[in-house]
């Protein structure tokens, strides 16, 4: 099973100039961010699974599935017990079940599950070679812009190293589903200490290999590939303009927002 | 444009005395931060242009200590007390940051995870030619020539993380050929991979030899540096022993001593007397014949049964059409059938990715099957509680790291019986014993994240066993150990099966599977292709051709004299039998 996201295809979003695409996840936070109310973040969603489509990027959804389906279903619950506006439906203990809570909770919950899908297509469709290149055009110091994209590509590597822990430390009858949720967390410390001195062993053999193939040697490092802008790029950027122009109309206007009554 | 496998730095002729030394570490000591004894002391080292150069020594020795000094990672990255000089191509290196070194020194690591960055092979080869500046034509004029070189071309544009071990370790040689160094150190270069990895790696590293780079090879298996123009024995940071290999490798008893596993056809001659340095199978042959003449004869141990502790009546494990395939990925296992009886030795050998792990982790109940069953004493494993599956089978995982994570050994060990809710008083029973079954009951208040890698590997057991499995698995059990360990580790798992537990062994290994496993099993793409007594499976030159598993040459010796010999002691006593 492949440990990194990043999906090999020739869609026109992998053929899109890096600074674009950097552009492009800005500009989708952007838009998430104005908008509450479930409606006004439906059409994202859709451009999003959209591009999900045209860009083979399934797989990486499909895998991390579970996870959307926690952040949508945790973030409405959590909402529910603060976020106390609104008649209620039915009297519960702790949780405020009423419309505008459920439609805030949803609300919350989708726009993070849109952020992080939109993360995801990014990095389904972006090589760390570009992410860096991208950054560097938009004036991040080269040696900033390689430790963020680095962290990304190190981050799936912790992440499966942790499943071999979990799974040495569950056949050592280690249950970590015992308790409530503090005594859960406190339950991670065996999984916890081993992915940590892991980290810090391939973090340190990590910056010594790159420090032997010359890392840090410039400060402005050549670049093997050159990324002249297309015009596709220029039309995506306007595109992506519009987008998030239109999103802050809907902010401004008062559409995007939840009533509550 | 250069040749492939050109340096910038371009030696003499092999040797020359009147160039300077390619590398040389004259007078060097270093103690890191916080070492309470300096890991190198006084070495003196020269690497003369041309010269491939293989240093040997046991784990903590110093030998990585000292390929560090070559490029300046000791002291430059991991800090310390330094002293001495090192000069590449006579210029003293002093005060030069390791990046910078960078064009000079090529390094290879052992582990070959770390030190891929890039999303696709063409990318990885520029990374090092990028950091330096060069321009994106001359980049893109050297990847070709350098992915050629290590017998990569036409991977430009694969992800690197999809190649295999082998695969990978050869490109990381490519990404620094590409920068055209003059020296390159490789530090255990083959350390974690498989057979057919290991045959790749060192080929390609004769390759190089022959196209004249200054090589530096850090390795603990001396049969791998035969080919060597030198080799050097590091103990306890100093060098106690050089010369040639034919020199150096005769000494058996001070390879030993150092923690290197000595050539198994040396001991083999030495066994008959014959005190020379066999640099291949041939050779060996030969001088046994020149010393024997007219041996040749098919011997009986061709036919001698396997020392077993096996019952085959009561089979513990039965696996039944067994198949599997991870998400998205082509099957794991493919109608996989085959069965372990209680108190067997088994090997488990295959390339990388044939699926010897996945059949593995549904033994224990880590992964649940698509489509077949598995039996553990009769009944199957998933109507087994937890507790259950761990008194039949246990795993050990190939990183000791990946489970280690308590404040004492002792601590370590009775983590798993307090899971399972055992009595306080039988929990300390189990510890004491399985201490002192592995060899740590000394150390049982001790950190164990300040144990060496050997004793992480025994804890790792040690933690397994208190469980009181029936079956222990255990997955490439002697990766990254010394020869000294890994006899240790060996002896322990043997002493286990003695006592009456079936050991399954995953390993890539093949003396380890000759002297020690029983059975073997050999798979493919997820399919067992054979599934039998050791001495037969190392009969069968097709089935060793096609899964790249060699035979250790102490077997391919004994084949010459029409005897399948495991061991260097059986040979030995077969050859002085009278005819």
């Amino acid at each position: 099973m492949p440990i990194y996201l990043y999906i090999d295809r020739g869609s026109f979003v992998h053929r899109l100039h890096p600074t674009v695409k950097v552009f492009a996840l800005f500009i989708m936070f952007w838009s998430v961010y104005w908008v509450d109310h479930p409606l006004a973040l439906l059409p994202l969603g859709l451009v999003i699974a959209a591009l999900v489509r045209v860009t083979g990027s399934w797989p990486n959804f499909y895998r991390l599935r579970w996870l959307f389906i926690l952040i949508v279903l945790t973030t409405t619950l959590a909402w529910m017990v603060f976020y106390r506006q609104g008649p209620p439906l039915i009297k519960l203990p702790l949780i405020h079940l009423s419309r505008a809570s459920l439609v805030f909770g949803f609300g919350r919950g989708l726009k993070l599950a849109e952020l992080l899908a939109t993360s995801v297509l990014f990095l389904s469709t972006t090589k760390v070679e570009e992410f860096t290149a991208g950054l560097s055009r938009m004036g991040v110091p080269y040696r900033v812009g390689f430790s963020i994209t680095l962290a990304f590509r190190l981050v799936p590597l912790f992440i499966d190293s942790a499943g071999t822990v979990v799974q040495a430390q569950s056949l050592r009858g280690y249950d970590f589903n015992q308790g409530g949720p503090l005594e859960r967390v406190r339950r991670y410390v065996p999984v916890v200490i081993p992915v940590f001195m892991g980290a810090l062993r391939k973090a340190n053999n990590m910056a010594m290999a790159l420090e032997a193939r010359g890392f840090g040697m410039s400060a402005t490092p050549t670049s093997f590939i050159d990324y002249p802008i297309r015009p596709r790029d220029i039309g995506a950027f306007a595109a992506l303009i519009a987008l998030g122009i239109v999103q802050f109309a809907i902010y401004y206007t008062g559409y995007g927002a939840i009533s509550v009554k | 444009m250069k040749a492939p496998l050109a340096t910038d730095h371009d030696p003499a002729p092999v040797g020359s005395a009147a160039q300077p030394a390619a590398a040389a570490l004259e007078g060097v000591t270093f103690t890191y931060h916080g070492g309470d004894r300096p890991a190198l002391r006084h070495v003196e080292l020269e690497l003369r242009p041309g010269q491939t150069v293989g240093v040997m020594g046991a784990s903590g020795a110093g030998k990585s200590t000292l390929a560090k000094c070559l490029n300046r990672i000791v002291p430059g990255f991991e800090g310390g007390e330094f002293s001495g000089v090192v000069r590449i191509g006579g210029r003293a290196l002093d005060g030069d940051r390791v990046c910078a070194v960078a064009p000079k020194v090529g390094m290879v690591f052992q582990d070959f995870e770390s030190q891929l960055f890039s999303t696709n092979v063409a990318h990885e080869v520029a990374f090092a030619m990028e950091q330096v500046g060069m321009a994106r034509e001359e980049i893109a004029a050297r990847i070709g020539p350098a992915l050629h070189a290590v017998g990569l071309a036409g991977f430009e544009d694969r992800d690197p993380t999809s190649l295999s071990g082998g695969e990978k370790q050869r490109l990381a040689i490519a990404a620094v050929l590409a920068l055209r160094p003059g020296v390159i150190v490789l530090d255990e270069p083959t350390s974690d991979l498989d057979p057919e990895g290991r045959a790749e790696v060192f080929a390609l590293i004769r390759r190089l030899r022959e196209h004249g780079l200054s090589l530096t090879v850090i390795e603990h298996e001396a049969e791998e540096l035969r080919s060597c123009d030198r080799v050097v024995i590091v103990r306890e940071g100093e060098i106690i022993a050089e010369g040639a290999p034919a020199e150096v490798m005769t000494r058996i008893d001070l390879l030993e001593q150092c923690g290197v596993h000595p050539p198994d056809l040396n001991r083999v001659l030495r066994m008959l007397g014959i005190e020379a340095h066999a640099a291949s199978v041939d050779e060996a042959e030969h001088l046994i014949r020149r010393q024997r003449p007219g041996l040749e004869r098919e011997h009986e141990l061709r036919a001698a049964p396997e020392r077993t502790n096996a019952s085959p009546a009561t089979p513990m494990v039965k696996v039944q059409n067994l198949s599997f395939a991870y998400p998205f990925g082509p099957p794991a296992l493919s109608g996989v059938n085959f069965e372990i009886a209680a108190g067997e030795f088994l090997a488990i050998i295959g390339q990388n990715g044939s699926g010897k792990t996945t059949l593995a982790k549904h033994i224990v109940g880590l992964l649940a099957p698509a489509a077949g069953r598995i039996l553990l004493s009769g009944r199957d494993r998933t109507t087994l509680r937890p507790a259950e599956t761990a008194h039949e089978a246990g795993y050990v995982f190939q990183n000791p790291d990946h489970q280690i994570f308590a404040a004492t050994v002792e601590d370590e060990v009775a983590f798993g019986p307090r899971n399972f809710g055992l009595p306080r008083d039988e929990v300390e029973r189990r510890c004491e014993e399985v201490l002192r079954a592995v060899n740590l009951a000394e150390a049982r208040g001790r950190d164990p994240f300040l144990l060496s890698k050997g004793e992480r590997q025994r804890l790792a057991v040690a933690s397994v066993l208190a469980l009181r499995p029936r079956l222990l698995i255990l997955d490439e059990p002697t990766t990254g150990l010394d020869y000294r360990e890994q006899r240790r580790m060996m002896a322990l798992v043997g002493d286990l099966n003695r006592a009456g537990i079936a050991i399954v062994m995953i390993t890539h290994t093949p003396w380890l599977v000759a002297e020690y496993a029983r059975r073997v099993v050999l798979m493919r793409k997820g399919r067992v292709l054979y599934d039998g007594p050791v001495r037969e499976f190392f009969e069968r030159d097709e089935l060793l051709e096609s899964s790249s598993f060699r035979a250790p040459e102490v077997t391919q010796l004994g084949r010459r004299f029409g005897i399948t010999a495991l061991r260097p002691e059986e040979l030995a006593n077969a050859l002085m039998e009278p005819g």
